[in-house]
């Protein structure tokens, strides 16, 4: 199958100023190649200020990459060309809390993307968002409710439907499950599985969490304070971990599923 | 499947609503609102209201005492000063000028000092700095001296008292609004609607006013009370209004000399100020206390 | 003798309307020297138990309680001022985001020493000082900090979460408290520190023989470390037994959906298949259903679950189903 997302030599620093003529640069991120198919999730692990959340700025367009380049279908993706991208990749926050504006009724937030993005009426619109509003498990009287009368997992639900309203091809989950608890979370999981079948989306799932990782992703790529130590099929990396980080994480959190 | 979570209820509150719930719950502060809008009341319709015009002399009636008093007259209500005007109409078209002045004076430095304040923040560097602070040395100047100052080389008048006070209010809210903005940015709300592909002005409009308009506005009744105070003082000096329109201040310092004589001629502007002050004061503290009840809740 | 013994504990929010049972007859004993975890959701009521057993609730919850008894003592019939000074000098409690409950414009060295016992103080007041330097060293080395001076001179903000952490732990233990109640305390660090933590609290339990209540909303993380679980559901008790029971064999639904989706039993489904759920969500307060409040989620719900279940009791494991699973093991 074709790559949907290939990525090159991807990388990015950051120049601090030191004094006059002394300015450091910090890597955040070391140059770093992967690809994605669609029906497909890459699982990104490491542990905090590992790169991750740099990697999916860099991918969604927040940041500008220092070295490297981003292609979506063989086409180059330009950094601050917002309109090209957001309808191809798409993001989900972890904080479902500061993620959707208070004063906007869930009708005006997610009227937002579809009118910078595409040329419907309004009332196009207005079926548009209830179908999506539905496919997420809401329902369409949802649309004129604000975002402080839902829970938690509801407003990821919410975030989904933002995400993929716009009907993209590859949406990067940032720590989005981590803060559900593990009821709502199984199913979150499920959901996105069934629209990863449906919209042949690709996943990006970052993560620190083996056990979902292990169950949802295909591919897994190890990150520890911006290099690249491992990548690979997650059943096999997860079996015969090469790096030793690799096998203190896993270790770590296998420690307490098998000694019981 | 989300079929237990649904709100049960006809109306959907939105932020607004809410913080006016909250702002109801205090019988004081709606005393206070219920004040605050009474001034507002007069101040827009003070010519209709009135009984005299506050400037017209009644010769045949000086110094008349406020109607409860033995000497007083009924027909007019709070007395009459040195000159013979009514003091009830007098203080009501005061209102206009005192209240309804430091109204429009925080209006027009609300506006302008958001204008800055926005731009400051979405600039980065020499250039955000730059207008963060240029306006900052008025911040070092106590307000009413700057005022004087400034009335002093414009002239007396209503209009340089205007623009003195719009100057000495501007910095704070050059202030407020960039640090509320910036912190807004760092919200994933409005990154999400940045990668969507709003542009700035967007962004600003849609995520970022509604959510701080509370904050300018709790700022702004702060900056009103001291408006009042200011426009009174010059007022009072001499600064402000010309002799013969009923500025609260202007009344105030008219009356001083007569104070052993005629008390309400002193008092009666200088409870029309306090009450002023006191009832923007309350709307303030609602607002701020409903603020954090919202937040809160 | 049971350390912690509380039975039907009911706590009451009084709001405008009618009062709505926030924890509805939840049951807990504590014996000497037990790690007992407390599961649940997000509202479940375990922390609002936990308050409530510590008595930092204020007056809009009302608590009841059939027996509330600590060491023996019944604290219903004390005064609120007797109850509190009996708790604060046995039980403590650490927090989620330690780093936001330390005291950010002070050091750690003196908020450590402002939490040294007085009365563990001997000699004259000029001496004092001295001693409660000692006093907050010793605490950090009981905590497995070693080099204390560094840490004493810092603030908050400058140490790691999980550091802070143990600074709070160091704060519990000044009063040599018989029960720590932690309300999750490593719900926002990384699995490598989540370890650490719960490393120090398994040693200390061992060493002092200091019974924990550990607070968590994740089973599967606790499994290893406690030796009992009460698991809770919106404000309801649903099981109880040892960690065994309830991870290998649950009796009542829920605990079972929560064994279902923890990655432990999710290893022999085939990958990227649908994960066994419960589906709907968690009731919120306003709207809790009646009787037993699983009952619009439960796969086995049927008319009798209208009524909210007894708790039945099966040789030290408790069940409050009118269905439960045990018939299938």
């Amino acid at each position: 199958m074709t790559s949907l997302l290939q990525v090159s030599n991807l990388s990015k620093s950051y120049k601090l100023d030191g004094f006059w003529f002394n300015r450091k640069s910090i890597t955040a991120l070391e140059p770093l190649s992967f690809d994605i198919q669609a029906y497909k999730t890459l699982a990104i692990v490491g542990e905090t200020a590992s790169g991750k959340s740099t990697l999916a700025k860099l991918l969604v367009g927040a940041e500008k990459p220092t070295t490297g380049s981003i292609k979506l279908n063989g086409q180059t993706l330009q950094h601050g060309n917002f309109k090209q991208r957001c309808q191809h990749i798409r993001m989900i926050f972890q904080d479902s809390g500061t993620t959707l504006n208070p004063s906007l009724t869930i009708q005006q937030l997610l009227d937002e993307p579809l009118r910078l993005n595409t040329d419907l009426n309004e009332t196009e619109r207005n079926k548009l968002i209830r179908e999506t509003l539905q496919k997420v498990g809401l329902l369409g009287e949802h649309m004129s409710f604000y975002p402080h009368m839902f829970s938690g997992g509801q407003k990821q639900r919410i975030s989904l439907a933002r995400a993929i309203i716009l009907k993209p091809q590859v949406i990067i989950l940032d720590e989005a499950l981590a803060a559900l608890d593990p009821s709502l979370r199984s199913q979150m999981i499920n959901l996105l599985l069934d629209l990863q079948q449906q919209m042949g989306l690709a996943y990006i799932l970052i993560s620190h969490n083996l056990g979902i990782v292990r169950h949802f992703s295909d591919k897994m790529m190890v990150l520890c304070k911006g290099r690249v130590l491992e990548v690979g099929d997650t059943q096999k990396l997860l079996k015969q971990p090469q790096h030793k980080y690799t096998k203190k994480l896993i270790m770590n959190q296998h420690f307490q599923i098998n000694n019981n | 499947m989300a079929r237990d979570n649904i709100y049960q209820e006809e109306e959907f509150p939105s932020p607004l609503m809410q913080l006016w719930f909250h702002f109801r719950q205090s019988p004081v502060v709606k005393i206070g609102f219920g004040c605050f809008l009474f001034l507002c009341f007069l101040a827009i319709f003070s010519s209709l209201i009135s009984p005299y015009s506050p400037v017209e002399n009644h010769l045949d009636s000086l110094l008349l005492p406020p109607a409860w008093d033995d000497e007083g007259n009924v027909s007019y209500l709070l007395g009459t000063d040195n000159l013979g005007r009514d003091m009830l109409s007098r203080l009501i078209h005061g209102t206009t000028l005192t209240f309804g002045l430091s109204f429009i004076v925080v209006l027009i430095s609300l506006v302008i000092g958001v204008v800055i304040g926005s731009l400051s923040a979405l600039t980065k560097g020499v250039k955000s700095s730059f207008l963060n602070h240029f306006l900052d040395v008025i911040l070092s100047i106590p307000s009413l001296l700057l005022a004087i100052v400034i009335v002093a080389i414009l002239g007396p008048g209503l209009s340089n008292t205007l623009w003195a006070i719009v100057m000495v209010l501007i910095p704070q809210f050059i202030h407020i609004t960039r640090n509320a903005v910036e912190e807004e940015f760092n919200k994933d709300y409005v990154l999400a609607s940045r990668l969507d592909g709003a542009n700035s002005l967007r962004i600003l409009h849609y995520s970022i006013f509604p959510n701080i308009i509370e904050k300018l506005i709790s700022q702004a009744t702060l900056a009103q009370s001291a408006a009042i105070l200011d426009i009174a003082t010059l007022g009072f000096l001499g600064l402000g209004a010309p002799i013969p329109m009923p500025e609260w201040g202007a009344m105030l310092a008219n009356g001083i000399d007569l104070f052993y004589i005629a008390p309400w001629t002193v008092y009666l502007p200088g409870l029309a100020i306090l009450f002023s002050v006191v009832a923007t004061n309350l709307v303030g503290e609602g607002m701020r206390h409903a603020l954090k009840a919202r937040k809160e809740s | 003798m049971n350390l912690l013994d509380i039975r039907n504990l009911s706590i009451k929010l009084l709001t405008a309307s009618t009062p709505i049972l926030a924890v509805d007859r939840v049951s807990l004993t504590m014996k000497e020297g037990e790690v007992r975890g407390l599961v649940g959701e997000s509202g479940s009521g375990k922390s609002l138990l936990a308050q409530a057993i510590v008595g930092v609730l204020d007056d809009k919850w009302q608590v009841d309680a059939d027996r509330f008894h600590w060491r023996g003592i019944d604290l219903m019939r004390l005064s609120v001022d007797e109850r509190k000074k009996i708790i604060s000098k046995d039980v403590a409690m650490i927090f989620q985001e330690p780093m936001a409950c330390l005291d950010p414009t002070t050091t750690i060295g003196e908020q450590l020493e402002e939490a040294v016992d007085i009365a563990q103080l001997t000699g004259f007041f000029w001496q004092k000082k001295q001693q409660r330097k000692l006093a907050a060293a010793n605490l950090l080395h009981k905590v497995g900090i070693k080099n204390h001076e560094i840490c004493t001179k810092s603030y908050p903000h400058q140490l790691t979460e999980a550091l802070c952490q143990r600074v709070m732990i160091a704060m519990a233990l000044a009063k040599r408290p018989l029960l720590l109640i932690a309300d999750e305390p490593t719900a926002a660090m990384e699995s490598t520190n989540q370890n650490q933590i719960f490393r120090l609290l398994a040693s200390l339990n061992q060493l002092k023989n200091m019974s924990i209540l550990l607070i968590s909303h994740d089973l599967e993380n606790i499994t290893h470390w406690t030796n009992t679980i009460t698991v809770m559901y919106s404000g309801q008790f649903v099981e109880a037994g040892t960690t065994q029971h309830i991870f290998n064999r649950p009796y009542h639904p829920y605990t079972r959906a929560l064994v279902d989706s923890s990655p432990k039993a999710n290893m022999q489904i085939p990958l990227k298949s649908r994960l066994m759920t419960l589906p709907g969500s968690i009731p919120i307060l306003q709207h809790l259903p009646i009787g037993c409040r699983l009952g619009p989620r439960c796969p086995k719900a049927q008319k009798a679950c209208v009524e909210a279940p007894k708790v039945k009791n099966y040789h030290g494991h408790q069940v409050s189903c009118h269905y439960s699973l045990k018939g299938s093991y």
